[in-house]
């Protein structure tokens, strides 16, 4: 077969164009000159025809030495192919550089863009890549892989990007720390870099992750397998760095005060990477299904232990000394703030007692009740009310009211133990109500079940407190055959003042802090004591000798007793010495 | 695999006989004997991994010390050991007697080993995704000298991949932290001088993603190992008929195939990872630990002073076939000589053959890599539980 003189011509000519672009290469001469480029891709097609239509004829020693010469020439045109192509990709324009400049700059350059997606240059839709850059890039990786150049040319998107890639990390400002750091570092320190990270996932998730593979589409459009691979080679160390810090975490040791932070890093776990999925090729995506799955099933699990790790705080709360005053008890507001928090987070919460509740959880002793059912959590027939985690959370109310009802014990005083438990059962209920999701949770016969116990609370104290007191005041006994006995009547008022006296100065130290609770106590005791005093006073006062005598035993008029009854629960013990409980 | 044939049968006899032995220490005897077969079977599978009982001794079968295959073998054998050691630990025992002491302390420094392991896990894996790139270099060097006749243009590309592989095979890890270093030897073939600084700093990362930040800044992999050992003391007295035996037993093996891999592929800062690992001599499972322990580490002796990405068999044969065939470019004139070019082209055979098995086996070693990632949180896991269980004293049924 013989070849045509004029390939050598051609070839003389392509000689020529390589060694002038050898001479600028890597300094970003290109695009100057629109048309000399076109001309030099278009030259370098021809070599990769002319090398692969000479394939019949390469083990013909007549034609080694043209052979050789073109391989040399086509291996001088990729070179510098592959270094425009470095150039190119290394020559990231960063978001805090003005795109309007940017654009302008570029403009002039500009009227050869041959990309689909032409948008405005302002909108960065190639990470930092200019649409012109993007379209050079195309242009130079079809010619590399038509001429055979596809491995230097994946190598060095894989290398720029992969870096590029790594840089956002530092963007973001997460950073990347061992799995042992995380166990030794401190929560407060770990917990600052939980947000951090949940910026990265989601950035990554809906951000970075798309545009790059925007990128590598648009780098290697035609060759769809290409720009797959390289995209799920940068992306996936990525992801599992990602991933391996929230196994990190879930590692850390378990306590209560971590729960809401975990349960962040659920959700975004949760809502941010399915999406990803589809980014990624099957084989790809099975596998990274799979380890988000995992982070996410390890978090979720660390988040159960947590919430009911509050069990083991209730039950190990066991102190002896009584809230003075009976007011509302530390261990009261902890818990209650706590459900009121959890009850933002109720949903997912619920989610995760579903998921993720093991059946052979070993930590007995807050061993939730809910097991028979999770065993088949994925049978939608489980009603709503027993969803596993409103059984979790009735049970930790149910532990909260057993511990409050022993520490009312504690009191000595029943009365005050009455009051320590409306004052704890209050501010439980208003908790519960504040929270629309955990009232529903709770449900309606929970509050009326408890509005009902305050309301015998409420008798009891009543009972305690003053039914001695309006003994006093009862007129048996006072009359013989219709006569008053003056002693007794004495007798009477003084202890009537004495027992008074003593419960205004205990109960005036004890506290009700509910404004509400606090007068509905006062209303209903004064109810009860003034219209006895009046009508004892009424029917008696005139007994005892104006002057003196009235004075001595008669110590309060009603209006005195109201004053004083409005000062009961202010927590003031300056009306006298602070009664022991 | 024999190794894993053993497994099924094993977990099942002594599932099986805790079943039918309720009583909590009356079954002391068979926990010895349960030990003693967990020993015996560590020790046969790491003699077969010493000395592979069909070893063709062919110079190159793929099967070799520190191959990609063997090293695959290696981390089965430490995930058939981990869920051994997880049977005669856990499997239907009483939490109370783990938590009792010594045991749980010596547990909780293995969960601190476990951490450990999971770090170099990742690290280690980081190095195979560097290996790949090592990998792709010899692609092209494949594809440009397979073609025939070879032409200076195919010298040429392949010259540029060449001092690109072998710097990258000759990265000392240590000098890797360092980005002006990483820029030297891991760029890959860019010519001449480069315009304005700002392209050049970006220029620095562009060829190789770099090692050292694939766990943590500052991480050391030597560091890791040697703190995974400072506290692993051999039991003593009372201590070596009980289950602190196993969990003495099976931190060396952790600590060994970490150790081991670290010592394969390239990892983040190596320097001195030979002086922390001594496991005595005096145990029957541990003879061809030590010996494995001691080719491993003359192999490190001769590479460290050459500064090398890792010891795996394919990188050493890829750097030797890399040196050769540079000898080849440099002295190339076309047209090549015969007898030359056939030399040139069965290095590149087998060049393509080392390339055909990184492509056939480092994603797996990646897979099972992580695979002993998702084991060890789960075992850690279950552990703790245990321990937090048996502190309460309730036991599970």
């Amino acid at each position: 077969m013989e070849i045509p003189v004029f390939v050598e011509k051609f070839l003389d000519l392509v000689e020529e164009k390589v060694a002038k672009h050898e001479l600028n290469e890597g300094k970003g001469k290109w695009g100057q000159n629109p048309e000399e480029d076109s001309s030099f891709l278009e030259a370098v097609n021809r070599i990769s025809k002319l090398t692969s239509s000479l394939d019949g004829l390469r083990s013909d020693p007549n034609h080694a030495a043209l052979i050789s010469r073109i391989g040399g020439i086509q291996q001088r045109a990729m070179a510098c192919l592959e270094d425009e192509f470095r150039f190119t990709l290394e020559d990231i324009k960063h978001n805090d550089q003005d795109p309007n400049t940017d654009a302008k700059g570029k403009q002039h350059e500009a009227d050869r863009c041959v990309l689909p997606e032409s948008e405005s240059a302002e909108t960065d839709n190639f990470l930092g890549y200019s649409d012109d850059a993007v379209s050079k890039l195309n242009r130079i990786a079809k010619e590399m892989i038509g001429g055979g150049f596809e491995s230097e040319c994946c190598h060095v998107y894989m290398m720029i990007r992969g870096h590029a890639f790594d840089e956002c990390f530092a963007e973001i400002g997460f950073e990347k720390i061992s799995i042992d750091e995380v166990q030794k570092m401190q929560w407060e320190a770990l917990e600052r870099e939980i947000p951090l990270w949940i910026k990265a996932v989601k950035e990554y998730a809906s951000i970075y992750f798309v545009k790059e593979l925007k990128l590598a589409e648009a780098v290697f459009s035609n060759y769809s397998s290409i720009s797959s691979s390289l995209f799920s080679n940068l992306t996936r160390s990525v992801l599992i760095q990602l991933l391996n810090f929230a196994e990190a975490v879930a590692m850390t040791k378990r306590s209560a005060e971590k729960l809401f932070k975990f349960l962040d890093m659920y959700e975004t776990l949760r809502d941010s990477l399915p999406a990803m999925g589809a980014l990624f090729s099957e084989e790809y995506e099975n596998e990274l299904k799979t380890e988000s799955t995992t982070a996410r099933c390890r978090i979720g699990e660390a988040a159960i232990c947590m919430f009911c790790d509050l069990e083991n705080s209730i039950k190990s709360d066991t102190g002896k000394t009584p809230v003075p005053g009976g007011a509302v008890h530390p261990l009261t507001r902890y818990t209650m703030n706590y459900l009121k928090y959890a009850g933002e987070y109720i949903a997912t919460l619920e989610q995760v007692f579903r998921e993720h509740s093991k059946i052979e959880r070993a930590d007995s002793t807050s061993r939730p009740r809910y097991e028979s059912e999770s065993q088949n959590f994925n049978n939608d027939n489980d009603e709503e009310n027993q969803s596993p985690f409103s059984n979790q959370l009735v049970r930790v109310m149910d532990l909260l009211d057993s511990n409050l009802e022993a520490k009312s014990k504690l009191y000595k005083d029943i009365a005050l133990s009455c009051i320590f438990m409306m004052n704890n059962g209050r501010y439980i209920v208003q908790k519960i109500k504040g929270s629309t999701e955990i009232r529903q949770m709770m449900g309606d016969p929970w509050c009326r079940r408890k509005s009902s116990e305050l309301r015998n609370y409420h008798k009891n104290y009543q009972r305690e407190t003053w039914s001695k007191l309006l003994g006093c005041l009862g007129h048996e006994g006072l009359q013989v055959n219709g006569k008053v006995i003056k002693p007794v009547l004495k007798e009477r008022f003084k202890s009537f003042n004495v027992l008074f006296d003593e419960i205004h100065k205990a109960q005036s130290s004890w506290v009700v802090s509910d404004e509400q609770l606090q007068s509905e106590l006062r209303v209903s005791i004064t109810a009860v004591v003034i219209p006895a005093y009046r009508s004892f006073m009424g029917r008696f006062s005139q007994y005892l000798t104006p002057g003196r005598q009235t004075e001595k035993y008669i110590k309060y008029q009603a209006e005195d007793l109201e004053t004083y009854i409005d000062e009961l629960f202010d927590g003031n013990s300056a009306s006298g010495a602070r009664k022991r409980p | 695999m024999p190794a894993t044939e053993h497994q099924p049968s094993f977990l099942g006899r002594i599932s099986i006989r805790r079943n039918q032995v309720t009583a909590m220490d009356g079954n002391h005897e068979q926990e010895l004997e349960d030990l003693e077969l967990f020993q015996r079977h560590i020790g046969d599978r790491f003699a077969e991994l010493l000395s592979p009982p069909d070893n063709q001794d062919s110079p190159f079968s793929g099967e070799s010390f520190l191959s990609i295959s063997w090293l695959r073998k290696l981390v089965d054998v430490l995930l058939c050991c981990e869920a051994e050691f997880k049977a005669v630990l856990i499997m239907g025992r009483d939490p109370s007697q783990i938590s009792k002491p010594p045991l749980d302390r010596s547990l909780s420094d293995y969960m601190e080993r476990a951490v450990k392991v999971l770090d170099i896990c990742n690290a280690v894996s980081g190095g195979v995704d560097s290996i790949r790139q090592c990998q792709k270099l010899a692609e092209i060097i494949v594809s440009a000298l397979e073609q025939k006749p070879i032409g200076d243009g195919q010298v040429k590309r392949a010259k540029k991949a060449l001092s690109a592989l072998m710097s990258a095979l000759a990265i000392d890890d240590k000098e890797s932290n360092h980005p002006r270093y990483a820029e030297r030897t891991w760029s890959f073939g860019r010519r001449g001088n480069n315009s304005g600084g700002n392209h050049k700093d970006r220029a620095n990362h562009g060829s190789f993603r770099s090692l050292s930040m694939v766990v943590a800044k500052n991480w050391s992999a030597a560091k890791q190992i040697q703190a995974m050992c400072s506290n692993l003391a051999v039991p003593r007295g009372g201590e070596s008929t009980g289950l602190v035996q196993p969990v003495y037993i099976m931190s060396n093996v952790m600590v060994f195939v970490m150790w081991a891999l670290v010592a394969a592929i390239p990892c983040q800062e190596r320097s001195g990872l030979l002086t922390h690992f001594q496991i005595p001599k005096q145990f029957g499972w541990a003879h061809s630990i030590i010996g494995m322990q001691e080719k491993i580490g003359e192999e490190w002796k001769k590479k460290e002073k050459k500064g090398s990405a890792g010891l795996l068999e394919e990188m050493q044969r890829m750097e030797k076939l890399g040196q050769s065939l540079i000898e080849f470019a440099d002295g190339f004139q076309f047209p090549a000589e015969d007898e030359k070019a056939e030399e040139a082209a069965a290095q590149v055979a087998e060049l393509a053959e080392i390339c055909r098995r990184m492509e056939e086996g480092l994603l797996p070693l990646q897979q099972q890599i992580r695979e002993v990632f998702h084991r060890i949180v789960r075992s850690r896991t279950e552990v703790l539980d245990l321990l937090d269980h048996g502190k309460v004293s309730q036991p599970i049924i």
